[in-house]
């Protein structure tokens, strides 16, 4: 058929699959395709140069059989759980606190997305400073003016205190967007629901949990599961501030990119994470957002 | 009376949330800049302000030579002796020596990498917008078979994080050959760079051109108006405020990247970018917290700015699920 007997209905089609092309391809060739040839090297003994050989399951065994393995896998619950909660309570607090008129709230709006814009990299070293054991004024305050301890103390080369300075730090960094996303939703709420509980005699409290909370159940739901997914995959918020949280991200990094580079052994890892990921989701889906 | 007690002390409190979340979120750069302007001997001061204000930190970092004379180094004189008494070094071991003293290479070069950071992520960001531009007028306001396949495909893309992508995305640059050169370097981070930015471009870009009223295009079909003079002479102008958001996304994502980079750039030390090049500050010496400060603030600064500009178009609505981080 040529192309001047077309309908306009299929010239447009033509078009708009045109014009859709190089994304498509693009995203195919370097997201889809990747993730499939991941899997196919996760069965080699993968090396940059040379030969790569076929070793059946040895990488996920070796994956499997390694204490350190399972770990890592427990410190990247700990540190995804920890962090969502956290990040979503404070988001929706500073969302409730901001929903109010008050002076200079235009401004304040501005600093809060301070910590969400500023890159990581420029921000992890204000943050080991302020845990730095010699001249930090976290051991300061805690050491010589609250005598909480007796010494000063390096708790970002401990690995159990990193976990949770890297938790903190997680939620300063990404609380913005979640507040951003629940304020969005708050504006939008029906004033007459309130006045109407009001006039039923609900206190503070009471409209808090009979409106706001159900109002905000399904934006509250996707940010969570959007910070999860986000969390589980971090590398770069963890490893730039300590290198002792070894959540699944990091752990594959320096698996696979440090030492003998067992990169047969990082795409093992990789197809675990990815497929924990992908169950995980599966189960939020269903049950919390009913879908 | 005690209604506007009560009312005062909860104002009160409300004032010092509000103080309390701006000091959360500003502490970090305060310290940064306090940091970066403080001597050595004034870091373990808990107070933020300096006792003396020193900008060295700033003036290496930049580069600005401020005697304006040349900086001769000297060779300490025990290496000479050592030299001297060594007969058996040959002539390249000599310069190789002579050279780890004279090495000026030690200083910062915060403008090299502050321009490839800038290099890689305007490039990057600006391809990814380009094709996405077109790629989500098509998936929002076109019909045809499988847009809503790709619609859906692009929000599966969002759980592709980088580090499940790297090892294969390596392998391949390397079995191509791009590793080994510069050229080829650049090429297939730059490609990388947009490739994850690409799937947050169309996204927003989307929900931003779904809220144009159809009407608009119509008129403007009825005017003799192509598809494609549409898109440039309607669309683009309307979501102005989208796609500078979008872009500012692109860029900082491109702009913050250390993953890729790290593994890619790795023996390319002139071409690192600022998150890298930092990192290998750090480690590299020790009590270097002025240099890293400054050099940290002036990372932050051109991100900073862009989204101060941009800011007045953000909003819930229009980055909705369609950011990645």
């Amino acid at each position: 058929m040529a192309y001047n007997q077309l309908t306009m209905e299929q010239k447009d089609a033509r078009l708009g699959i045109k014009l859709v092309a190089p994304a498509v391809i693009i995203i195919g060739l370097l997201i889809i395709y990747p993730i499939f040839y991941n899997i196919y090297l996760s069965f080699f003994d993968v090396s940059m140069i040379g030969d790569t050989k076929f070793i059946g399951l040895e990488n996920y065994k070796n994956v499997i059989f390694d204490p350190s393995f399972w770990k890592s896998v427990f410190t990247t619950f700990v540190y995804v759980i920890a962090t969502t909660v956290l990040t979503t309570l404070l988001g929706l607090i500073v969302a409730i606190a901001m929903n109010k008129e008050f002076p200079l709230r235009g401004l304040v709006r501005s600093i809060i997305l301070l910590p969400y814009v500023a890159p990581v990299i420029s921000t992890v070293y204000s943050w080991q400073f302020f845990f730095d054991p010699v001249n930090g004024i976290f051991t300061h305050v805690m050491v010589d003016v609250l005598h909480i301890y007796d010494q000063r103390f390096n708790l970002i080369a401990d690995p159990k205190y990193a976990l949770w300075v890297a938790i903190v730090f997680s939620m300063w960094k990404a609380f913005p967007f979640t507040y951003l996303m629940i304020l969005s939703r708050l504006q939008t709420i029906d004033n007459n629901l309130y006045e109407a509980a009001e006039i039923d005699g609900a206190g503070g409290i009471r409209k808090f949990i009979s409106i706001t909370i159900p109002e905000l159940y399904f934006v509250l739901g996707s940010i969570v599961l959007l910070r999860f997914i986000w969390n589980f995959n971090k590398f770069e918020e963890v490893y730039l501030l300590t290198d002792n949280v070894k959540v699944l991200s990091v752990y594959t990094y320096f698996k696979a990119f440090t030492g003998s580079m067992a990169l047969g052994q990082g795409s093992a890892l990789v197809v675990v994470q990815f497929t924990l990921l992908i169950g995980l989701i599966l189960v939020y889906v269903k049950k919390v957002l009913k879908w | 009376m005690v209604n506007r007690k009560n009312r005062l002390a909860k104002n009160f409190g409300f004032f010092i949330l509000i103080m309390l979340i701006v000091l959360f979120c500003l502490f970090p750069f305060i310290q940064m800049l306090s940091t970066s302007l403080k001597y050595s001997w004034d870091w373990g001061n808990p107070s933020l302000i300096p006792i003396e204000v020193n900008t060295d930190a700033y003036t290496e970092i930049l580069n600005i030579n401020t005697s304006g004379e040349e900086v001769v180094i000297e060779i300490p004189a025990s290496v000479k002796k050592l030299m001297e008494d060594n007969p058996d070094l040959t002539e390249p071991q000599k310069t190789a020596i002579l050279a780890k003293y004279t090495d000026t290479s030690d200083v910062f070069p915060f403008k090299t990498y502050f321009l490839n950071s800038l290099k890689f992520s305007l490039i990057s960001s600006l391809c990814a917008l380009t094709i996405a531009i077109f790629g989500a007028y098509s998936i929002s306001r076109m019909k045809y078979r499988g847009q809503k396949i790709i619609q859906r495909g692009v929000l599966f893309v969002y759980m592709v994080g980088g580090i499940l992508l790297l090892i294969p995305l390596y392998k391949i640059s390397v079995t191509l050959g791009l590793t080994g050169s510069e050229g080829g370097t650049t090429l297939s981070l730059v490609i990388i760079y947009m490739v994850q930015t690409l799937p947050v471009c169309l996204y927003m870009l989307g929900n931003s051109f779904r809220s144009i009223p159809f009407s608009i295009e119509e008129a403007a079909f009825i005017e003799g108006y192509t598809r494609f003079q549409t898109i440039v002479k309607i669309i683009i102008p309307l979501s102005f405020g989208a796609i500078a958001t979008v872009f500012s996304y692109a860029f900082m994502i491109a702009w913050n990247e250390y993953l890729f980079a790290s593994v890619f750039l790795k023996s390319y030390i002139n071409m690192y970018t600022l998150p890298i090049s930092l990192k290998a500050l750090f480690v590299s010496k020790n009590a270097i917290w002025d240099r890293v400060s400054a050099a940290s603030l002036l990372t932050a600064i051109p991100v900073i700015v862009l989204f101060m500009l941009v800011q007045r178009f953000l909003s819930g609505d229009s980055t909705a699920g369609g950011v990645k981080e």
